[in-house]
């Protein structure tokens, strides 16, 4: 059964652009923005859907129209059974949305008192509350910093807060828009781990944007690609994994001017003095056994391993399809 | 863990709505005590502002110029008198800045997607705020008056301005919160701010009664909420009376629900503006 339908949504931007000078005061340039030109899908209970594209592609615009703190301009769309733009408030009881940007917490106060006020705004009784605060607290081993002001926490705690505060009301849906965006390696896998987990037991739908493409493959088990406002892909990850995301770059800093690698599956992207970029096709080596024989060569001063820019695998994903 | 209600619950209530607020204004209140070398700064400014006017209108007093300030005021009451303004004017909290950046850096979102009404949540933190400051301010004042050993007004003054001097601050919360939501159209509520802040000093007396103004332009003053929040709350300091009390607490509830109303319709038109063109 569908949580979310979305019918043909369409949301455009009108902006002003003034001309310099005094006679921008009376000649005013109006320009539209088509930041999501038409969309259809549905999401079933339980499931876990990423939204990704680049930049600009229409992905926050959706998510904010489909949790209802913005108005389409054209389409339909229920999120369990509301019209979100006209019944936001309702909605709100059951949904839990984290936007990595953003803090929904008091940032001089204690996370605690942030969860209190969160218990009363929900209207949350004070046992369920207890609850669900120790479940989530021992979880993500927040005992220890429950108690100081969350301005004076890192990045990745903050993270672990913002998204304790979303699932304190017990939410049937969470949006989650970016987060994992600037969180290091560890408060990221912890962070995918924590949500795959919980909603898979808690059986909560997950309709999340990101540009990591791990949270996607770690955490969603389908991929709707947009682009230009526009649905490109919808499938499974599984799918999409073997098409497009089973690539990760490997740069060398090296000692000698230039590295050469003859392995299977690893190709050179970009070479520099002493810096070479390798992408590796996971599907046919690993990315340990590259590192090994770089290794073996002697001479590398430092390794980093990335995915691709997501703008790379969605502008991959684009061309794939125009092609057929 | 998810809900299992197939509807919305009664997010209207009352109760809840009320129960929310109450948490707000706790957490506006322990907001500012939790910032307290803040609160500390504030009182010290506070009272080397009083030294600097007492001596002023002590000095005025102290001459009392026929036929100008000296028949209808008591000796030393327009110390007392600015001791009260400035008591009020320096415990709003700057809601205005808070709203500002809620809509200007788009922090708004998070609120929006609550099921309480943000600007009453963000009131009732900037009411908790505000009392927190008039309690730190209050105490400095009351024990500098009682190191100052200047003469005292009648008990029941300070009864009166212990009733209304808070809605005095709670005025001006409102006020400030309309310049705050002004961001919803010009971004920066710096010049707004200035202008009515400006206003409500000279409107509503600050240094000065407004009793002491020609009579056209006291005619104006008194009947603008300035002079509800701040004049006639610091005039029980000259002139307490319980028909003065009376009046001046008309008035205040009068404004309270004026400017609540004009509050909640800015409010309602910014909405329509996010709702339609996003943050």
């Amino acid at each position: 059964m569908a949580i979310v339908s979305v019918e043909n949504l369409r949301k455009d931007y009108r902006y002003v652009r003034r001309k310099p000078g005094l006679s921008g005061l009376f000649d005013r340039d109006i320009r539209t923005v088509h930041a999501v030109t038409g969309i259809s899908f549905e999401i079933a209970e339980r499931e876990r859907v990423a939204i990704i594209g680049p930049n600009g592609a229409g992905k926050s615009t959706t998510l904010k129209m489909l949790s209802g703190i913005l108005e389409p301009a054209e389409g339909a769309a229920t999120v369990l059974g509301f019209v979100p733009w006209k019944q936001r408030r309702q909605l709100a009881y059951r949904i839990g949305v984290v936007f990595g940007q953003r803090t929904q917490l008091w940032t001089e106060l204690p996370a605690r008192d942030s969860f209190a006020l969160l218990r009363r705004i929900y209207d949350v009784d004070q046992v369920t509350f207890d609850r669900r605060l120790h479940q989530l607290v021992e979880r993500f081993g927040l005992g220890p910093i429950l108690d100081q002001p969350v301005q004076r926490l890192s990045l990745g705690q903050r993270m672990r807060c913002e998204i304790v505060a979303s699932l304190l009301h017990g939410p049937s849906l969470l949006f989650l828009d970016e987060p994992t965006i600037g969180l290091d390696i560890t408060a990221k896998a912890a962070i995918r781990d924590f949500i795959r987990e919980h909603a898979g037991a808690e059986g909560q739908t997950v309709v999340l944007t990101s540009h990591d493409t791990r949270d996607i493959e770690l955490v969603c088990d389908r991929v709707i690609v947009i682009n230009e406002g526009r649905i490109v892909v919808d499938q499974p990850t599984d799918q999409l994994r073997r098409q497009f995301l089973g690539h990760r770059l490997v740069t060398l800093r090296s000692a000698a001017p230039q590295i050469a690698l003859d392995i299977p599956g690893v190709i050179r992207r970009t070479t520099e003095p002493h810096l070479s970029v390798f992408e590796v096709d996971t599907r046919v080596t690993r990315v340990d056994a590259v590192v090994q024989a770089a290794l073996a060569m002697g001479g590398i001063e430092d390794i980093t391993i990335e995915d691709p820019p997501m703008e790379e695998v969605v502008r991959a994903i684009y061309d794939a399809n125009s092609a057929r | 863990m998810p809900s299992t209600t197939p509807t919305a619950r009664a997010d209207f209530a009352l109760g809840g709505t009320l129960g929310a607020a109450h948490s707000a204004f706790t957490l506006g209140f322990r907001r500012n005590l939790a910032n307290w070398p803040v609160l500390m700064g504030r009182a010290l400014f506070y009272l080397v502002a009083m030294a600097v006017l007492t001596a002023l209108w002590d000095k005025v007093s102290s001459q009392r110029l026929a036929g100008t300030l000296a028949s209808s005021l008591p000796q030393g009451g327009l110390a007392l008198y600015v001791g009260v303004t400035e008591w009020i004017t320096l415990s709003v909290a700057s809601i205005h800045l808070r709203l500002e950046d809620d809509i200007r850096l788009g922090m708004l979102e998070p609120h929006l997607l609550r099921p309480k009404p943000y600007l009453l949540q963000k009131i009732a933190e900037a009411m908790g705020d505000s009392a927190a400051r008039l309690l730190g301010l209050g105490a400095a004042a009351l024990l500098a008056l009682a190191m100052s050993g200047r003469a005292l007004p009648p008990a029941i003054a300070f009864l009166y301005i212990a009733i209304l001097g808070p809605i005095g601050t709670a005025l001006g919360v409102l006020i400030y919160a309309g310049v705050g939501l002004a961001a919803f159209w010009v971004r920066r509520v710096l010049p707004p701010y200035i202008i009515v802040q400006k206003i409500w000093f000279l409107l509503g007396g600050l240094f000065a009664p407004i009793s002491l103004y020609p009579a056209w332009f006291f005619g104006i003053a008194i009947v603008s909420p300035f002079a509800a929040s701040i004049f006639m709350p610091g005039n029980m300091m000259i002139a307490p009376s319980l028909a003065g009390f009376a009046e001046a607490l008309i008035a205040q509830l009068t404004w309270l629900v004026l400017l609540a109303g004009l509050v909640a319709l800015i409010w309602r038109a910014g909405l329509r503006k996010v709702l339609r063109e996003g943050v």
